[in-house]
């Protein structure tokens, strides 16, 4: 390993030691805040295994969220929380393939429009079937304490974190380069780029699915209209694009500067952070395209040469 | 049945259909001269609408006339956003390369900054003024005269710019540069002034149809995202960059949106629409009446 990936490495070492004895030190506001900063993690992370390493821009996140939350307030109380986890993120992996295999045969702007599209349809039929069958708004009463959701939070945030490690350096991350930088070239040296698209689509929204089922136990309510919200898929490409959207460590940065950002204007002047973060979000795409750890990859590799 | 043969749902679905072609309009413009995906377009709607509302509210000046204004407003706004960002971005090799994402990107942007501005100097409550609210009888509907206004303004635009892009020499070169646009560059055409026209000229026709929404629903700061949408589906339907196409697409929306929600319940409305929408783009991502193949 060169010195970089021994300091980031270490850094991420201390980070994660801080973040796992974090309950018993911070009071419960700050791990609320946590909570938010680890489950953005893990959002943003799933998305960039997908989206950041093949360009194809999915506004899909939030309908593989929203689905783990609806599965997690359809089977609440019927069955034990640690099965429904599993069974949230398999259902968002099945929707996944399901929107993907068509989906994914049209590039470029009609696939950005084409998830934004899918995940508005399965929010309204989500809203249609609430409405007939008369529940709107489900309570989920007995949630686990706060702790717990962090604790499972924190594991998906690592997990996803790993995900986009080993993806981004794996021979199929590659391959997803690959079909980012010219897919019909891709297509015709050889790379199965039908299949690696639709597999790491797949992949990605096996997180989101659990993210949402963790956050509606912290919501402690089912509102299909907020938690299909599609703001939470742009929220996700612009702390993507903040961060820095081809790396593991991009995601991490990009949520910390975004969760920083809310707590220091939110609270006070919400109209004026979210002014602000568009202005961001137009600055990074003009001039620090490689979002921040991308940018500063790039001037130490500039330093040593 | 009989319901539906009524002049009340035909006047409804015209109305529908004036509104979404002129917003379709706006947002096929800028996307098939430059390949940009505008998705603030419901945003400049409503900053429109809240031009003319204040005019009227303030001012006492009727939205007839103050549209004028909001289009001018819309218009500079879009100059404003071609001559300092993507003029650049469509120079810059670099950036240019994943125009359309960057664009959506920075769109996006542009749409969180226009929502807080209006949520900072309007409220985010919704709001609406009585005009023109008599009813009149029309092919035996009553309907609303300020929806015959909308129907009338919005149609008449429609035709305008029609007629610009058959026979003006600037719709002419608009028309040149989505077809072909370094072949349009070869033959003198100034594609950067063209841009500029292009951009004022899709921003003021959001513009209008903010205007025109206003006076018959109301406006808030956060409501311009399902009108993003709806021309979204409109442009899909019709095809990207094909002007024409979408006036298809939104006679076509329009009436599947009115009669489908009459036949079934307003519940469905939503369903409706992106279930429409993605059989086109899953049969057909050319657009029903395009040729090109994606």
């Amino acid at each position: 390993m060169t010195n970089k990936a021994w300091i980031e490495v270490a850094l991420g070492g201390i980070a994660l030691a801080f973040l796992a004895f974090a309950p018993s030190i911070v009071g419960p506001y700050w791990l609320g805040v946590l909570l938010q900063l680890l489950s953005l993690i893990a959002l943003t992370q799933s998305w960039v295994s997908f989206s950041g390493l093949s360009g194809y821009v999915s506004l899909a996140h939030a309908v593989f969220y929203g689905l783990g939350a609806y599965i997690m307030a359809v089977f609440w109380q019927e069955l034990p929380i640690w099965q429904i986890l599993p069974l949230a993120g398999a259902a968002a992996v099945i929707l996944a393939v399901v929107i993907g295999y068509p989906a994914l045969r049209v590039r470029g702007p009609y696939f950005v429009i084409l998830t934004l599209g899918l995940s508005e349809f399965v929010k309204y039929i989500v809203v249609a079937v609430e409405a007939a069958t008369d529940s709107n708004g489900r309570l989920l009463l007995g949630t686990p304490d706060p702790e717990v959701l962090y604790y499972l939070l924190l594991g998906l945030a690592v997990a996803a974190t790993l995900l986009t490690f080993w993806l981004s350096h794996s021979r199929w991350g590659v391959g997803l380069r690959a079909i980012r930088e010219d897919e019909t070239a891709a297509a015709t040296l050889g790379v199965p780029v039908a299949l690696l698209k639709t597999g790491a689509f797949a992949l990605s929204a096996f997180i989101p699915g659990m993210v949402g089922a963790v956050w509606v136990m912290r919501a402690t309510y089912f509102e299909p209209l907020e938690l299909f919200s599609p703001s939470l898929s742009f929220s996700i490409v612009t702390i993507a694009i903040v961060g820095g959207s081809d790396q593991a460590p991009g995601p991490v940065l990009g949520a910390t500067f975004i969760v920083i950002l809310s707590e220091l204007l939110w609270a006070r002047a919400p109209q004026l952070y979210l002014i602000l973060l568009g202005l961001l979000l137009i600055f990074f795409v003009l001039f620090i395209p490689r979002g921040i750890y991308g940018q500063i990859s790039a001037l130490q590799s500039g330093k040593r040469r | 049945m009989d319901i539906l043969l009524s002049p009340q749902f035909l006047v409804a679905a015209l109305v529908l259909s004036a509104i979404y072609a002129l917003i379709a309009l706006g947002l096929n413009l800028i996307y098939g001269t430059m390949r940009l995906l505008n998705v603030a377009h419901g945003e400049i709607m409503m900053l429109a609408g809240y031009v003319s509302y204040w005019a009227f509210v303030r001012l006492g000046i009727g939205p007839l006339i103050s549209m004028i204004a909001a289009m001018a407003i819309t218009a500079v706004l879009g100059a404003l956003c071609y001559l300092t960002i993507f003029k650049a971005i469509l120079r810059n090799r670099q950036l240019a390369a994943r125009l359309e994402s960057n664009s959506l990107l920075i769109f996006f942007g542009i749409s969180i900054i226009v929502q807080n501005v209006l949520s900072l100097a309007f409220s985010a409550d919704p709001r609406s003024y009585p005009y023109l609210d008599t009813v009149v009888p029309v092919l035996g509907a009553r309907v609303e005269l300020n929806r015959l206004v909308v129907l009338a303004v919005g149609a008449g635009a429609t035709v305008l710019c029609i007629l610009f892009f058959r026979y003006h020499r600037l719709g002419l070169a608009i028309r040149a540069l989505i077809q072909q646009r370094d072949a349009a560059s070869l033959v003198g055409i100034d594609a950067d002034k063209i841009n500029l026209l292009v951009f004022c000229l899709g921003f003021a026709m959001a513009g209008l149809a903010g205007s025109l929404i206003g006076m018959t629903s109301a406006i808030s700061p956060f409501g311009g995202f399902p009108y993003t949408i709806s021309a979204f589906i409109v442009i899909i339907l019709g095809g990207l960059g094909n002007l024409l196409g979408g006036l298809f697409g939104a006679a076509l929306l329009a009436f599947v949106e009115i009669y489908g929600v009459a036949v079934t319940s307003s519940a469905y409305r939503s369903v409706l629409l992106y279930g429409v929408f993605i059989f086109v783009l899953l049969i057909r991502p050319q657009g029903l009446v395009g040729r090109r193949a994606v």
